[in-house]
């Protein structure tokens, strides 16, 4: 059955581990600059950590070793508590309400759009014709809108505000969220419904009582991946946020500027940051190619 | 009234039941749609419009202007654009403007180099994933890491990873291999060189997104049934010629898909950019979405920004159209070939 070489076998796992490398070592770097003392970062490229550092405490610095510390951690969450702590609630704020927003609304839309019959006849538009409208809202470049945000928001005294993001990144996520419910639903089978309505249940029992229960993993779904892109989103928060709201993107993209680069700090930082939606991702492996997507394959 | 009762097949109860539930029903249905439809047209069909209005006004708004704007002390004249003069001088000034024709080189470099380095790595990882071998999951794990980070983060590790500022090891095995070969002072400027520093863009990003392709193309290369080898293998194929003949064609439509999916993220890269150069050196790495954000925020005027971000939407809609019609082609010609 298997009738590989053994040097074809060699070439796999050189490959392989190439590639791993790759993929691994920046993050490696990440995890260990957030332990190191800063002369071990500015002087010399150290890589890994010298563990028994209370045995031998005198090379703070040699060209392999460096003695870990905790300090900048302790910085980031004692000193620098509030600031860090304000940040990450910002960003937890925007994407968590706007994940609600965009899968309520997305489910709703979904749902009628899989289950009703739509008809707009100034543009003989039916519910195919919709779909594709809101999916297209997708792929518009966000910088094409981003001129009227800025000035409208400004007008209305929305910028700098946890609403503004929210409703912001809201309208981002819901092409994507209308399109994987209505897949979802699509795959549904109606029986149950309809036979929650011959038992006399009302539209709105049987949506709320049958179909939502029976949605869960497509609403999960929705909602981590809406979660995930308002978690990364950058553009937006740059332009619509300049201190109560600043996001931890926009936060960890602005320390360039700051005392210098201090990357003992960005590390830890940029660890806190992507924790959360690294875990997702891993929780997601499987639906993250065909959410990726969305609306550009049919079915 | 027996006779009228059969013609008609409802009874009157059942007639008034069935009508409110289609009322009902007409009502519901709207109240599930609407909610999605009015904010995509509140928040992105209206500013689309608006964007373009403003594209034709001299709308300015000075830095002193601007904070008082932020901070609600603004004087009320001139609200949302209204009341300042149509110009045609914004897109008079795209065709002179060397700033905007270098970014949107930059822009264009990122998508085509980016896609054309993503592609051909993804498909060449997918198919090593498709072996079977001992570690595959481990791998296909580790493959599949970077993508699920924050841009912003992978921005952050490309300079740990390429700048010489803090030392890294990628300029420690420069410098080593430099020593080697009698050039101690051997140094990559992967950020300082105008000609070099947009590939190290294409690099950091292809390095996220890689992982990408690899997800589209190992999916599909997995629904490919075992069968259609076995038949090329009995005819001589060697795993070569049954690639190219036979898993690089079956896979072309989802190819295309992810490219475009690709080519479109592309054009909106910003965020490293800013992270990593902030556009330069000078403007050589600077992107089309850069340029609008800057001509807004720093030079404060919108007009230009909203006609340049209208030059950003059409090279996207006609990126789209080419794209969409080549591959449609494309995939005639396989259907013709195949049959």
């Amino acid at each position: 059955m298997n009738k590989r070489s053994p040097f074809a076998t060699f070439m796999l796992y050189a490959t392989a581990s190439l590639w791993a490398f790759v993929c691994l070592f920046p993050l490696y770097w990440l995890v260990t600059t957030s332990f190191k003392p800063p002369l071990a970062v500015s002087r010399v490229p150290t890589y890994f950590p010298y563990l028994a550092a209370q045995e031998r405490p005198t090379p703070v610095v040699n060209n392999i070793f460096f003695t870990p510390t905790l300090d900048h951690w302790n910085f980031l969450f004692d000193e620098q508590r509030d600031i860090t702590l304000r940040h990450l609630r910002n960003s937890v704020i925007a994407a968590v309400f706007s994940t609600i927003g965009a899968t309520v609304i997305g489910a709703m839309a979904g749902y009628g759009l899989s289950r009703f019959r739509y008809y707009w006849n100034r543009m003989n538009w039916k519910n195919d014709n919709i779909a594709y409208w809101i999916i297209s809202q997708r792929f518009l470049p966000p910088a094409t809108i981003i001129v009227p945000f800025v000035m409208i928001y400004g007008a209305l005294g929305w910028t700098d505000t946890h609403w503004g993001l929210i409703l912001a990144y809201t309208s981002f996520n819901i092409p994507f969220a209308v399109w994987i419910m209505r897949d979802f639903f699509n795959s549904l089978p109606i029986d149950l419904e309809e036979s929650a309505r011959v038992d006399g249940a009302t539209r709105w029992q049987t949506f709320f009582r049958i179909v939502l229960p029976l949605a869960t993993p497509g609403l999960v779904t929705v909602a981590l991946f809406s979660f995930v892109f308002s978690w990364n989103e950058y553009l937006f928060s740059l332009m619509l946020t300049s201190f109560d709201a600043i996001t931890m993107p926009v936060y960890i993209a602005g320390q360039n500027n700051t005392r210098g680069v201090e990357w003992w700090y960005i590390a830890a930082l940029t660890m806190v940051m992507i924790a959360p939606v690294m875990f997702i991702g891993l929780f997601l492996q499987r639906y993250i190619a065909r959410g990726l997507v969305a609306g550009a394959l049919k079915g | 009234m027996a006779t009228s009762s059969e013609i008609r097949p409802l009874s009157s109860a059942e007639d008034d039941s069935l009508k409110r539930e289609l009322r009902e029903d007409t009502i519901f249905k709207r109240i599930f749609l609407s909610p999605a439809v009015t904010i995509l047209l509140l928040l992105s069909i209206f500013p689309l419009l608006w964007s373009l209005g403003v594209s034709f006004t001299n709308f300015q708004r000075n830095a002193a202007q601007q904070a008082a704007q932020a901070a609600g002390t603004a004087e009320p004249s001139g609200f949302l654009g209204l009341g300042f003069d149509l110009t045609l001088e914004n897109y008079q000034r795209v065709f002179t403007d060397e700033h905007l024709h270098t970014t949107m080189r930059n822009t264009l470099l990122y998508v085509v180099v980016g896609v054309a380095v993503q592609y051909s790595l993804g498909l060449g990882l997918a198919a090593l994933l498709n072996q079977k071998f001992f570690g595959q999951t481990f791998f296909r794990l580790v493959f599949i890491l970077p993508m699920m980070i924050t841009p912003v983060a992978a921005a952050y590790l490309g300079r740990m990873m390429f700048e010489r500022a803090p030392p890294s090891a990628l300029s420690h095995l420069t410098t080593t291999v430099g020593r080697l070969f009698g050039n101690p002072n051997l140094n990559i400027p992967w950020f300082t060189d105008p000609g070099l520093a947009p590939f190290t863009m294409v690099i950091i990003d292809s390095w996220q997104w890689i992982p990408f392709m690899i997800l589209l193309l190992l999916a599909g290369m997995q629904s490919i049934p075992e069968e259609i080898y076995e038949a090329a293998r009995v005819d001589g194929a060697n795993s070569w010629n049954a690639f190219w003949g036979i898993t690089f064609p079956i896979l072309l439509p989802i190819s295309l898909t992810a490219i475009l999916i690709r080519g479109l993220e592309l054009f909106k890269l910003v965020d490293i950019v800013r992270v990593t150069t902030g556009g330069g050196p000078g403007i050589a790495t600077e992107p089309l979405v850069m340029y609008v954000f800057r001509t807004a925020l720093d030079f404060g005027n919108f007009g230009y920004a909203a006609a340049i971000s209208y030059i950003l939407l059409i090279l996207v809609v006609l990126f789209s159209t080419i794209f969409l019609g080549f591959s449609r082609r494309v995939q005639k010609q396989q259907l013709g070939v195949e049959s």
